[in-house]
């Protein structure tokens, strides 16, 4: 027998309630609940390290006060929006020179996809053995005769310059967008495109009016998953970046990492901070591309 | 035509260059994980491990790596054992959603979709340190079931996705034929939706399993150090900013899973470009 509350809702059946309820429940109690919990103890809740001052915005406002917070956050930002930014250019330049057919676009369209399957920590290994003062790139330097001590080879990693958490990001990132595009070039197909050049667009214009349209969907789901992972990705800044000051992530891990353990509380301010900041920027990203969209009479 | 495209000269030139930069540095890193002595500036080690070997009084390069102190055994079963549990439970606990996510329609879908892409766009930081006091609370950090736990919520989303797209996929006519046809509800299942489901749930569990087998973070939190995967042990070696033979091993030793994830589905499943169906 039914319950009375499927009644009320003639659109789902029980059984297919039954089909969502494992799903809904293990999203709801792990990830919700790490999200709940997250906020609460941000906000003073501890009981269990015998602390409960709930709600208390001591902990926000002892973070935003100080100087450290904001430099964090702006090297977290700079990397994520930079890395982002570059592997994008590259990526929609990738998924269109794929759409051309040339000899061994088999080989080279598969290849382009290996930093997509294999651990961050790979690509790190990678910059630290390419981008390191003694590193092959600094050997080839040396080779060009362009320096002729490793001290002279500017410093790329564990800068604030990031150039190496960058780096790792664009290698590891620009296959998972040029997929997404590349994907969505070749099912929209090349009809419109030749439509126009036949009827005398240049190249710039079937770019801006019949190409970009049509990738810009998967270049914001794409570019979104991206940012998000980089403000919180903590092992390529942690091992390659400036070490002071720490993107919000590696701050976070230290607060929790510290003998005094109050400073957890510190340490989830810092992690609703980074989701915070995060979710703002994608609203508005989402935002800009709704309007986008609207401007196209697509939604 | 030649006026809308770029040329193929240039193309292949460009894709070239990409490829070069994704791939060409692993031929240093395995030249590394050989190499006994190599000074700057040579392009090439002075010295190899194979000829020090006889000397050194400790294992050396691959010998190190292939020996059990480098827990590199251990790394490698751990993670193939915590993808493949995390695989199917998350394959058990999407399938049956993903059939009403993509036949049905009903209040709150739009909404309930959106909750379950987030764990894409919410920081990974945030979710591993907020499981990390949870699982201490109810004892489960430090264990194979924290993890593996965990690791479902970066793979449901791609998941359910990629399931939800395969039923979109298949016409529910061939079910709804099969049972007037007298097909009992686990025959049609059986006979009629899994076969023709089957390549779909198979890219679903291969990326699945490539997700979990790459995360780092929330093995890291919740693993205590006492449980070492692939992506962690070579973090731990690495973690100092230099990279010495062995490490280069390890870290050519954590690129094989994904090499042969990729090259099944180059072969057989049109290449992860499900991952981006939709």
């Amino acid at each position: 027998m039914p319950s009375p509350i499927w009644r009320r809702r003639p659109t789902l059946q029980r059984q297919q309630v039954l089909g969502l309820l494992p799903l809904g429940v293990v999203m709801i109690v792990l990830f919700g609940g790490a999200l709940a919990l997250a906020l609460l103890q941000s906000l003073g809740f501890a009981p269990w390290l015998g602390i409960n001052s709930f709600p208390d915005v001591s902990y926000f406002i002892a973070l935003w006060g100080g100087a450290s917070f904001w430099w964090s956050l702006w090297f977290t930002l700079y990397y994520s929006l930079a890395a982002t930014v570059i592997a994008l250019v590259l990526a929609i330049l990738l998924a269109l020179g794929l759409t051309r057919a040339f000899p061994g676009r088999a080989v080279f369209g598969s290849l382009y996809k290996l930093p997509l399957v294999v651990p961050y920590a790979v690509g790190i290994a990678l910059a630290v053995i390419m981008m390191g003062n003694g590193g092959v790139l600094s050997r080839l330097a040396f080779a060009l005769g362009w320096i002729d001590d490793p001290a002279q080879f500017p410093l790329l990693l564990t800068t604030n310059a990031g150039w190496g958490v960058i780096a790792v990001y664009v290698w590891k990132q620009l296959p998972f967008m040029a997929l997404a595009i590349h994907a969505v070039l070749i099912s929209a197909g090349r009809e419109q495109a030749e439509a126009a050049a036949v009827l005398g667009a240049n190249r710039r214009q079937i770019f801006r009016e019949i190409t970009w349209p049509q990738i810009v969907p998967g270049i914001v789901s794409s570019t979104l998953i991206c940012f998000a992972f980089n403000m919180g990705a903590f092992e390529a800044p942690f091992i390659l970046g400036g070490g002071f000051p720490d993107t919000l992530p590696v701050m976070a891990w230290r607060y929790f990492n510290d003998a005094d353990y109050t400073l957890q509380l510190q340490g989830m301010a810092v992690v609703v901070s980074i989701g915070l900041v995060a979710g703002m920027m994608i609203a508005v990203y989402l935002a800009t591309y709704r309007r986008y969209e609207r401007s196209l009479g697509r939604v | 035509m030649a006026r809308s495209q770029a040329s193929p000269h240039a193309a292949r030139f460009y894709v070239v260059l990409i490829v070069l930069f994704m791939v060409g540095p692993f031929v240093p890193l395995l030249v590394q994980s050989f190499a006994f002595q190599w000074d700057w500036p040579n392009l090439l080690p002075s010295e190899w491990w194979f000829t020090a070997r006889d000397r050194a009084r400790l294992p050396l390069g691959w010998d190190y790596v292939l020996s059990p102190y480098s827990r590199l055994g251990e790394a490698v079963l751990n993670t193939v054992l915590i993808g493949s549990a995390t695989t199917l439970i998350c394959l058990a606990i999407c399938l049956p959603a993903a059939r009403v996510l993509a036949r049905e329609d009903f209040a709150g879908k739009r909404a309930f979709e959106f909750y379950l892409s987030m764990p894409l766009i919410v920081p990974e930081a945030a979710v591993g340190l907020a499981l990390s006091v949870m699982f201490v609370r109810v004892g489960l950090a430090g264990s194979y079931a924290g993890i593996i736990i965990a690791h479902l919520i970066p793979t449901i989303p791609y998941m359910v996705r990629m399931l939800t797209a395969v039923y979109q996929g298949l016409d529910r006519g061939f079910e709804e034929q099969a049972r007037v046809l007298g097909a009992s509800r686990s025959q049609a299942l059986r006979l009629v939706t899994i076969p023709m489901l089957l390549p779909g749930i198979l890219a679903g569990c291969l990326f699945t399993f490539l997700v979990s087998t790459n995360l780092f973070l929330l093995t890291f939190l919740l693993g205590q150090g006492k449980i070492i995967t692939l992506p962690t042990l070579l973090f731990a070696k690495i973690s100092g900013g230099s990279l010495d033979a062995s490490a280069a091993g390890i870290a050519l030793v954590a690129t094989l899973p994904g090499i042969v994830l990729l090259l099944i589905s180059e072969r057989y499943l049109n290449g992860l470009n499900q991952l981006t169906g939709r």
